[in-house]
């Protein structure tokens, strides 16, 4: 019997430690790519952190329903979004638009900053629907298919989404450069 | 494949490396410009979505969840202990009560064990010769000199678990019970109390304790100056 129970303690904390070790290894692997994805999603550094907080608080939680390490990213993921539809049931924040804020930019501002600095205001300002998506695809280069599955949605509506959202950035490129043209010259 | 197909394809995935797309791309400069701006402007993009990630976010994260795992321990290894604390708790109490009988009142068991036994006892109408009683008597080491009158009722019974005499015999008026009981350590008797119907009073001999009680003071009073010149006790 002492025996047994001994035994059993073992085996409780072995697996305590590798869990343990699952866990901060998927949180070396993933913590930035989650960040990102948490901040384009939010827009806001402080809120994104929290909601990585969150999510990875809770991927603890739930880590023996993680089977296969590869769907790690994409678990992940979905906790991230469901802790951000969380966020809403219970408050309304009031987020700050990037697009409203300058953004800390200490590097030259040469000609491909500016271009970044272009995109990272198009992207803040393109509709969720269409920015979620587009995330996906250009970060973790998902494919059309992974990127349905992962927002459940149809697989044309994923195409749909892209495609506009790729449309309205060259647009708005198009337009900036339209207006320094202008300016310019 | 014509022109639609191959930009679906290219929406949906820039990356995709599918022989076929490739062909169709290298025959047309068109449509190799159009995917080859897509991809650039992939690039570009994830490039600008670069954010810096706070410093020590992983170590936050780590440290946020050793805290939380500790606290779940602390909690639970409070809750042992909270079990621990109320099993004492309850043992304590429970060895408390056992000890209980030495701090037993011999005077309130009197009272009562007479109103337990009602009229079995009081209304016994039997008449025990000297002899008999002091047979009863003789194995509690007592021993009644002289009559001391009607004896309706002289048997063994339990009080708390002891071995003891229970008489009922007749005062000036009415009937009175006498407990004989072995002096046991711990064991406490009132020298007079009441309840405002029946009266205790008692009475040490030797190593052994009587307890008259009964309706009427006087009676129980004249029984027990009785006892104490009449009934004697060897040990």
């Amino acid at each position: 019997m002492n025996m047994r129970n001994k035994f059993k303690q073992a085996t409780v904390s072995s697996d305590m430690l590798n869990k343990q070790k699952r866990y901060e290894t998927l949180v070396y692997a993933l913590h930035g790519d989650i960040y990102r994805y948490a901040y384009w999603l939010v827009k806001n550094k402080a809120v994104a952190e929290d909601i990585v907080q969150e999510t990875f608080l809770r991927a603890w939680k739930s880590l023996d329903s993680l089977k296969d390490e590869k769907a790690a990213k994409s678990w992940l993921i979905t906790i991230l979004r469901r802790e951000n539809a969380r966020r809403f049931e219970r408050k309304q924040f009031n987020l700050v638009d990037l697009d409203d804020v300058a953004i800390a930019d200490d590097h030259l501002a040469n000609e491909v900053e500016i271009e970044h600095r272009e995109l990272r205001n198009i992207m803040s300002g393109l509709n969720e629907e269409y920015r979620e998506p587009l995330m996906l695809q250009v970060m973790f280069g998902y494919s059309g298919e992974e990127i349905a599955e992962q927002l459940n949605l149809n697989k044309n509506t994923v195409m749909t989404r892209l495609f506009r959202a790729r449309n309205q950035i060259k647009e708005t490129l198009a337009k900036s450069n339209d207006n320094r043209g202008r300016k310019n010259g | 494949m014509d022109d639609l197909e191959f930009r679906r394809i290219i929406y949906a995935d820039p990356d995709c490396d599918d022989q076929q797309l490739l062909e169709t791309a290298q025959k047309d400069s068109a449509k190799q410009q159009f995917w080859s701006d897509i991809r650039k402007t992939n690039a570009s993009l994830k490039k600008a979505l670069e954010v810096s990630i706070p410093d020590d976010l992983a170590h936050k994260l780590i440290l946020r969840q050793t805290i939380e795992t500790h606290n779940k321990q602390t909690r639970r290894n409070r809750l042992f202990f909270s079990l621990a604390a109320s099993i004492t708790l309850v043992v304590g109490l429970s060895f408390t009560l056992w000890q209980q009988p030495s701090y037993i009142d011999l005077s309130v068991q009197s009272l009562a064990h007479v109103y337990h036994e009602g009229p079995h006892a009081l209304q016994a109408n039997e008449n025990f010769t000297l002899q008999q009683v002091n047979a009863k008597l003789a194995q509690y080491g007592g021993h009644l000199s002289s009559n001391i009158g009607q004896v309706y009722y002289a048997n063994d019974c339990e009080f708390e678990k002891v071995k003891s005499l229970h008489i009922v015999m007749q005062g000036e008026n009415s009937k009175v019970t006498v407990f004989v009981v072995p002096n046991i350590k711990g064991y406490k008797t009132q020298d007079n109390l009441t309840d405002g119907f029946l009266t205790a009073e008692s009475l040490e001999l030797k190593n052994t304790r009587l307890v008259v009680v009964g309706e009427n003071t006087q009676d129980v009073e004249l029984i027990r100056s009785k006892l104490k010149q009449q009934m004697l006790f060897t040990a």
